[in-house]
């Protein structure tokens, strides 16, 4: 028949490829033997991957009869989330391990919680650490998540520019009188801003209604982003920028531009608020500010007000797809719990460890890059003590994705930026969007 | 008066200098790129693309050097998976468009508009709309995470089987009965026949198809996950988060995820462009 | 024999098509339908429940509209600029009185082969907020103010998008041109010059005509491609939304609604509506310039 090559080469071919999908799609390795766990890890923040792998050492030699190995890997940060979503809903493919932002988290403890609870681990040694940490990752009294890291938001001083002024950052104890009274000081001795706000992120906004222990949710759920402390704070910010002069913008609207690294590093802003997580930034993009920059507390809004935040964040989660629920949260506790986990979260990451019984142990007075960057020197982690009772847990609804984009794309943009809109304008008009 | 060849003469100053004007505009970008490549993530945050960066004193191949180190050489693993989804889907896709599109210029049949129609909607109409459907058969076949599931949904690219439509048109029936009356059958006439004469066409859209493969960037996102099988695309991407970004990495790896596909294009430019002009985009 | 070798004919083309048809069905037909279930439900893990209207009453938003604004705006613009001026400069090219046209056409057409995300970062530093940053330096030489560019607003978001798709798809399309300008005799071109047309009047009258089927068709992909546009938008605001949706596209809503605010079934729906914007647009492009006129 003369169709009949045409047609043999054309099956042929699809038989092949047939083939072809499933062969290569391949699967996993088969089981493992007894004893042996190999877990899959997702992260955003390749960084992190060192610190479960170092945990898999130390477990391992605690452990041998239960060997740990960690598959990591590092995806976009959008592209993790929105797959993971997918996978946890259609119940196929997500990873054993999982690094959740804040500002996600939300998403996954909607509906049923497809995570692992972590309590029967917490709950022995909450009492030394700052719970608010747990809090954003739970729900019902479940723990789904364990921190990296407190985030504790402090004043990152120029000291050059303070000096020059005649200005010391243990006299800036107010908002409203002190630091406005120093940025004066500083604009005329220097001709330099006291500070950036971010118009296009919530590292300025957040951070200081949270010490006044607002929020964008209160306890309960509700919707409290258009209330008068937030007005008042953001208020402030305009103030200090428009009526003042004493603040700016940063280039690009937030403070994790490229050319925002620039202008830090060029000396634009005498004082930074944010996260001790920006630390890393510092060491990485302004080497010619190492040995000018002090941390310091924030000051306060009224007396005997809280001079720091909890902000930013992201936690470790089991996804219910794991086939080795119970060996993987204890490994992950394992990474994240113990007070020698918390240490090596300072050393190998850089950050302020949650477990605030660790921070004046000798290995956070150890010298490394940060403590030879910054002014404090080894006494850097004296200055968290400090606060450590100062930090508000940050309420998460199911709306906190929405609410934080809202604020970062409409409220302090508008406000700060295109100046279309009055804080209460903006704010309520956000508030309500979230209440429909 | 001006001559004609005077007016020739400052017709062509005129044009030479716009253009060059607009390549130098075009190419401004590139050039930077490659300088950013040479020297450290941190100068280009201090600096800015700025004169003192853009002409460095110094050029550092350091940069060169750590991307096959770093993370234990991941960039070549990306590097690898777009050279093997990208060869493997120019390959695929050439070759099941090519029958349809020859189908459908070659033949007249039943439901040959019907098809074509059918051809220019999906042309039309955007595909990542459907992404949420897609990753759920991906899913179920069992492809997520593999290469096949990157080009499965893209093998019959509606824009390569219109191409060849246009192509082969134009072919008269006789040719094709005199091959039949001596005995070949109707793929052995495309096997044989028609494909050595749609050489520049199978090059141009080979070229075509392997740039779009190389940059592709939305559905491999999707269905890759693992470190390892990521393209450089999402690679590179993966290095900018917002809670710092490893730009000597992202900078020296862009510049050596474009090298290929450059040289690929001026190798070939000659077929390419033969190919496209003959193809013609008649009606 | 005669009558088997008629039906291998008639036969064959079927098997030619299948590759299409099948993987039209599976890719494309089941999930568009599959969208338009979604687009009537609500998913979430463990529950799926359908829900009527209510994710098309949820497009009645700002944002929503916003996206289109933004989207059909950036598609206008682009096919605007990236129609003309490719012409003009396949016309260029194509000239005889041109040196260097391989040079040309080839430098042309490099930005095509850069990615997006590599054209990103160096995009997204030349369109800096400072004043040292490159446009901002050019424009400070020419006595303008240096603008904000990612936070400015609407016209300065238009600008950088429509700059970075500008930057990348100017050479295709002049290729494309210029294969079209190859097909055009030039008989034509003399026998006008004789009769006194000089060259603006030949370029109206002879070489944009004939160039029709280009222009349709350039047009066509460029409409789906502006409605589509996710990637330059994503260059200059990857880890935030845009400040005041000045860069929310169609596309970008979806994505966001779908994965970064978990509602599956509101996202389905707002596919929809793009797939619908698409086809309207090109079924009316395609009927203003006569497509659909029987072909001879």
């Amino acid at each position: 028949m003369k169709i009949g090559t045409g047609k043999k080469v054309m099956l042929g071919i699809t038989v092949l490829m047939l083939v072809g999908f499933f062969a290569w799609s391949g699967g996993q390795s088969g089981g493992a033997a007894k004893g042996e766990y190999t877990f899959s890890f997702w992260t955003f923040q390749q960084f992190h991957i060192a610190l479960l792998e170092d945990a898999a050492d130390r477990w391992n030699k605690e452990y041998p009869d239960r060997r740990v190995t960690v598959e990591s890997s590092s995806l976009p940060y959008a592209d993790l989330h929105s797959k993971l979503l997918v996978a946890l809903q259609s119940g196929v493919g997500a990873p054993d391990l999982v690094d959740i932002e804040i500002s996600q988290f939300a998403n996954f403890l909607k509906g049923t919680v497809q995570l692992a609870d972590y309590s029967k681990y917490v709950d022995p040694v909450r009492d030394k650490f700052i719970t608010a940490r747990f809090d954003i990752y739970s729900k019902g009294g479940n723990v789904y998540g364990l921190p990296y890291h407190v985030g504790a938001t402090v004043v990152y001083y120029n000291m050059n520019h303070l000096n020059a002024a005649g200005v010391r950052p243990q006299d800036i104890g107010y908002w409203t009188s002190d630091y406005v009274e120093a940025a004066r000081k500083v604009k005329s001795a220097t001709g330099k801003f006291m500070t950036t706000f971010e118009s296009n992120d919530q590292w300025s906004f957040w951070p200081m209604i949270s010490q006044q222990k607002s929020d964008y949710f209160n306890a309960a759920g509700d919707v409290i982003l258009d209330n008068d402390i937030n007005v008042k704070t953001l208020q402030f910010q305009y103030d200090m920028i428009y009526k003042d002069k004493l603040a700016t913008l940063p280039p690009g609207g937030y403070h994790h531009t490229e050319e925002f690294y620039g202008f830090l590093n060029a000396g634009e802003i005498a004082s930074l608020l944010m996260p001790m997580w920006y630390m890393g930034r510092f060491v990485d993009y302004c080497p010619d500010l190492s040995g000018k920059i002090l941390v310091h507390p924030m000051p306060r809004w009224e007396p005997n007000g809280f001079r720091s935040a909890g902000m930013g964040g992201t936690g470790t989660a089991v996804t219910n797809q794991c086939d080795d629920l119970d060996v993987a949260t204890e490994f992950v506790a394992y990474a994240k719990l113990s007070k020698e986990a918390n240490i090596k979260i300072w050393e190998i990451l850089g950050f302020d460890p949650p477990r605030w019984d660790v921070w004046d142990s000798p290995e956070l007075k150890a010298e490394n890059k940060y403590t030879n960057y910054f002014k404090n020197g080894t006494a850097l982690f004296e200055t968290l003590l400090e606060v450590k009772e100062e930090i508000m847990p940050v309420n998460v609804t199911e709306l906190m994705p929405r609410a934080s984009d809202l604020v970062k794309s409409m409220v302090v943009y508008r406000v700060l930026e295109s100046r279309e809109q009055s804080p209460y304008e903006a704010l309520h008009e956000a508030a309500e969007e979230l209440r429909k | 008066m001006l001559t004609v060849r005077t007016k020739n003469a400052m017709l062509r100053s005129i044009t030479v200098v716009v253009l060059l004007l607009l390549v130098v505009l075009v190419l401004f970008p590139l050039y930077s790129l490659i300088v950013a490549s040479f020297r450290s993530g941190r100068e280009l945050m201090r600096l800015g693309l700025t004169p003192s960066f853009l002409i460095p004193e110094t050029l550092m191949l350091d940069f060169y050097k750590a991307l096959f180190t770093e993370r234990n050489g991941i960039y070549l693993h990306w590097f690898k998976n777009s050279f093997a989804i990208s060869a493997l889907q120019t390959i695929i896709t050439i070759f099941f468009a090519s029958l349809v599109g020859y189908g459908l210029g070659v033949y007249r049949f039943k439901g040959r508009n019907l098809v074509f129609s059918l051809v220019l909607f999906v042309l039309m109409i955007p595909i990542q709309i459907l992404v949420l459907p897609l990753f759920r058969i991906i899913i179920s076949f069992r492809i997520i995470d593999t290469y096949w599931g990157v080009i499965a949904p893209f093998i019959t690219s509606p824009f390569v089987v219109f191409f060849f439509r246009q192509y082969t048109l134009g072919i008269p029936g006789d040719y094709l009965d005199a091959a039949r009356v001596d005995g070949v059958s109707e793929f052995g006439i495309y096997l044989r026949i028609m494909s050595p004469l749609m050489a520049p066409a199978y090059a141009a859209m080979a070229i075509l198809q392997a740039r779009q493969t190389w940059n592709d960037f939305f559905w491999p996102l999707i269905v890759l996950r693992s470190d390892k099988k990521l393209t450089l695309q999402i690679g590179l991407a993966s290095l900018l988060t917002p809670y710092g970004s490893n730009y000597d990495l992202l900078l020296t790896g862009a510049v050596l995820a474009t090298i290929p596909i450059i040289i690929l294009f001026i190798a070939f430019q000659r077929y390419f462009v033969s190919g496209i002009l003959a193809g013609g985009l008649k009606g | 024999m005669k009558m088997r070798r008629v039906s291998a004919q008639k036969i064959a083309p079927y098997f030619f098509v299948a590759p299409f048809l099948i993987s039209f069905c599976v890719f494309y037909l089941f999930p568009a339908l599959m969208t338009v279930i979604m687009s009537f439900q609500e998913l979430l893990p463990g529950q799926v429940k359908f829900v009527g209207l209510r994710n098309y009453e949820l497009l009645m938003n700002p944002h929503f509209r916003n996206a289109i604004i933004v989207s059909s705006i950036y598609t206008v613009v682009t096919i605007a600029i990236l129609v003309s001026v490719p012409i003009v400069l396949a016309v260029l090219v194509n000239s005889k009185i041109t040196p260097a046209r391989n040079f040309f056409r080839a430098g042309f057409f490099v930005p095509s082969l850069v990615s997006v995300i590599v054209a990103g970062v160096i995009f997204r530093l030349m369109f800096g907020t400072m004043e040292t940053a490159f446009i901002n330096a050019v424009l400070g030489s020419l006595g303008l103010e240096p603008q904000r560019w990612t936070t400015g607003g609407f016209v300065h978001a238009q600008v950088i998008m429509v700059s970075v798709a500008v930057w990348r798809w100017m050479g295709i399309n002049m290729l494309y041109f210029l294969s079209g300008l190859q097909t055009i005799p030039s008989e034509l071109y003399e026998s006008a010059e004789m009769d006194g047309a000089n060259a603006i009047t030949r370029f109206f009258r002879i070489t944009l005509p004939l160039l029709k089927p280009i222009i349709i068709f350039v047009i066509t992909i460029s409409v789906y491609g502006g409605y589509a546009m996710f990637a330059e938008s994503y260059i200059y605001w990857s880890n935030l939304q845009p400040p005041n949706d000045i860069g929310l596209t169609i596309l970008r809503y979806i994505y966001y609604t779908a994965f970064s605010v978990n509602e599956m079934g509101h996202a389905s729906a707002a596919g929809l509506v793009l797939l619908l914007i698409v086809l309207t647009i090109n079924i009316l492009q395609l009927n203003i310039f006569g497509v659909f006129r029987k072909e001879a």
